[in-house]
């Protein structure tokens, strides 16, 4: 299939999972929402050579995985170009910091290799946290919380027709990269040279698309802000979740697991 | 009084352009009414649509709607009596679900959640739909697309339907299937197509545009059976009346 077919897909399937019928897709997008927030902040709030500590912090992920029924296989396969740039990222503090910090069974240990283990620990579980949250909760729905976090209309607005013009715009790409590609045999992709019609083309026709929905949002009653549909939430599951959370999530802040199991063993 | 109304009605795409693409058009349009506008490619069928739901409002002479002048001040007046389903039906869905989708005009007017949901179910009964609620959009056929566009408009409570080349791209089931659901809907209808066959089926009153300006405003048998005058404009005569002669 075609990559951009394929990323058009991918779109439509997170959504699908969004909808789907499943413990974590009745819970209040505030919930969630506010949840990972906090879960970020404390994750983000470790020293950088607390590494055991951080690594308590995986329990969260691997607990949503399993309720939400998220397959992790999928989740490391649709990120591993993130994890990969958040691995390059992180390789330079090897060659900055070489300052030996410690030996284990002879081998050197870097201040440089430490902060990598921690920035890499800290931006994958930020990433795993976000597809998290998104695996359950529609784009409409984390706008809806947004909005009622008091999240100015105008940027959540913003946010949906992003979302909404980008399926747009990759549409439209691919319509246009088949129709090259079925006139250029023999060729595996777009020839440099018509990169730039190409690219003006698909920006035209893009806009063209968007004013058409943009027409059509205003010719039912858009006036500059998405109304959002109240959904049947289980509200007092969403307020358990978010308390029961925000304690474990700040117990195992404050109480690193690994080092208390460690002790007992 | 009309439910629409056009006097002398001029339209240019830009001011400096010397050429109009609708001249001099005058016709009102009773309530009930199922009206085609027929015509060759570019004659400004679909022009006519967009200034009737103030798309377009750089219009010459006077258009109304339900005695609302089709201007700036006017168009939520007038959009909530007035719908327009698209000709390519991606461009108008654009939420996640049917019920999401239908529901965002009704939501948009501000209406409570219980009154949304009466309309929403409403609209898709009307439209034969209800089995869709749920349904993602990217899932739907074409014809189930457009019965969703249709549903969008009828649940705002739109009485005036504007339908452009309502029946392009539909294959002949979901094509039959259209033509029963529009006969059955109140209301004005205001439909362009080059789909002649369509038009004998849905519309009682034909206006054929031809150069900008009404070359015909009649009964919809007389000018489908009128082969000179079709052909005179570009147009064949339908399948329906060439096996009839």
């Amino acid at each position: 299939m075609d990559k951009l077919d394929s990323a058009i897909q991918t779109i439509h399937q997170m959504e699908d999972m969004a909808e789907e019928n499943r413990f974590f897709c009745h819970i209040h997008p505030l919930a969630k929402v506010l949840v990972t927030l906090w879960y970020l902040v404390l994750v983000m709030s470790f020293d950088t050579y607390n590494l055991i500590g951080l690594a308590g912090m995986s329990l969260y992920l691997i607990i949503l995985f399993v309720v939400g029924e998220v397959s992790v296989k999928t989740a490391f396969r649709r990120l591993r170009l993130l994890f990969f740039g958040i691995f390059l990222l992180g390789a330079a503090n090897v060659i900055f910091d070489r300052e030996v910090l410690f030996r284990l069974h002879g081998f050197a240990v870097t201040g440089g290799m430490l902060s990598m283990l921690s920035l890499f620990l800290k931006a994958g579980f930020a990433v795993l946290a976000a597809y998290l949250l998104m695996a359950g909760t529609t784009v409409n729905g984390m706008c809806h919380a947004l909005r009622i976090m008091h999240v100015p209309g105008i940027l959540v607005t913003l946010v949906l027709l992003i979302y909404r013009y980008l399926v747009l715009m990759l549409k439209e790409a691919a319509r246009m990269r088949q129709a090259y590609l079925l006139r250029a045999p023999g060729q595996k992709g777009v020839q440099m040279r018509a990169w730039g019609s190409f690219a003006g083309q698909m920006l035209l026709r893009s806009m063209e698309r968007a004013e058409q929905v943009f027409d059509s949002m205003t010719l039912r009653g858009f006036q500059g802000e998405f109304p959002f549909l109240k959904r049947r939430w289980r509200m007092r599951t969403s307020i358990v979740y978010a308390v029961s959370w925000g304690i474990a999530l700040f117990v195992l802040r404050k109480f690193p697991i690994f080092y208390i199991a460690g002790g007992l063993l | 009084m009309s439910r629409i109304e056009l006097q002398h009605l001029m339209f240019r795409y830009k001011r400096q352009q010397p050429e109009y693409v609708l001249k001099d058009l005058c016709m009102s349009v009773e309530d009930g009414q199922s009206v085609g506008i027929i015509g060759p490619n570019g004659v400004g069928k679909s022009t006519l649509l967009k200034i009737l739901t103030g798309l377009l409002l750089e219009y010459e002479g006077k258009a109304c709607v339900d005695g609302f002048a089709v201007q700036k001040q006017n168009l939520d007046q007038i959009r909530k009596k007035l719908g327009y389903v698209f000709q390519d039906s991606d461009s108008q869905l654009f939420m996640n679900t049917v019920y999401e989708d239908v529901a965002f005009g009704p939501l948009n007017y501000g209406m409570k959640e219980d009154e949304v949901k009466m309309r929403v179910e409403k609209a898709l009964c009307q439209t034969r739909i209800e089995n869709l609620a749920d349904r993602q959009i990217y899932r739907l056929s074409g014809g189930e697309k457009k019965l969703v566009s249709i549903a969008g408009i009828l649940a705002i409570g739109s009485d005036i339907l504007l339908m452009d080349e309502p029946s392009a791209a539909l294959d002949p089931s979901n094509r039959e299937n259209l033509i029963e659901i529009i006969r059955d809907l109140k209301g004005v209808k205001i439909i362009a197509s080059h789909d002649l066959d369509f038009i004998y089926d849905t519309c009682e009153r034909t206006v054929l545009l031809s150069g900008g300006r009404i070359a015909f405003d009649g009964d919809t048998k007389e000018v489908l059976r009128n082969r000179e005058l079709l052909e005179a404009n570009g147009l064949r005569l339908p399948l329906s009346f060439r096996f009839m002669n």
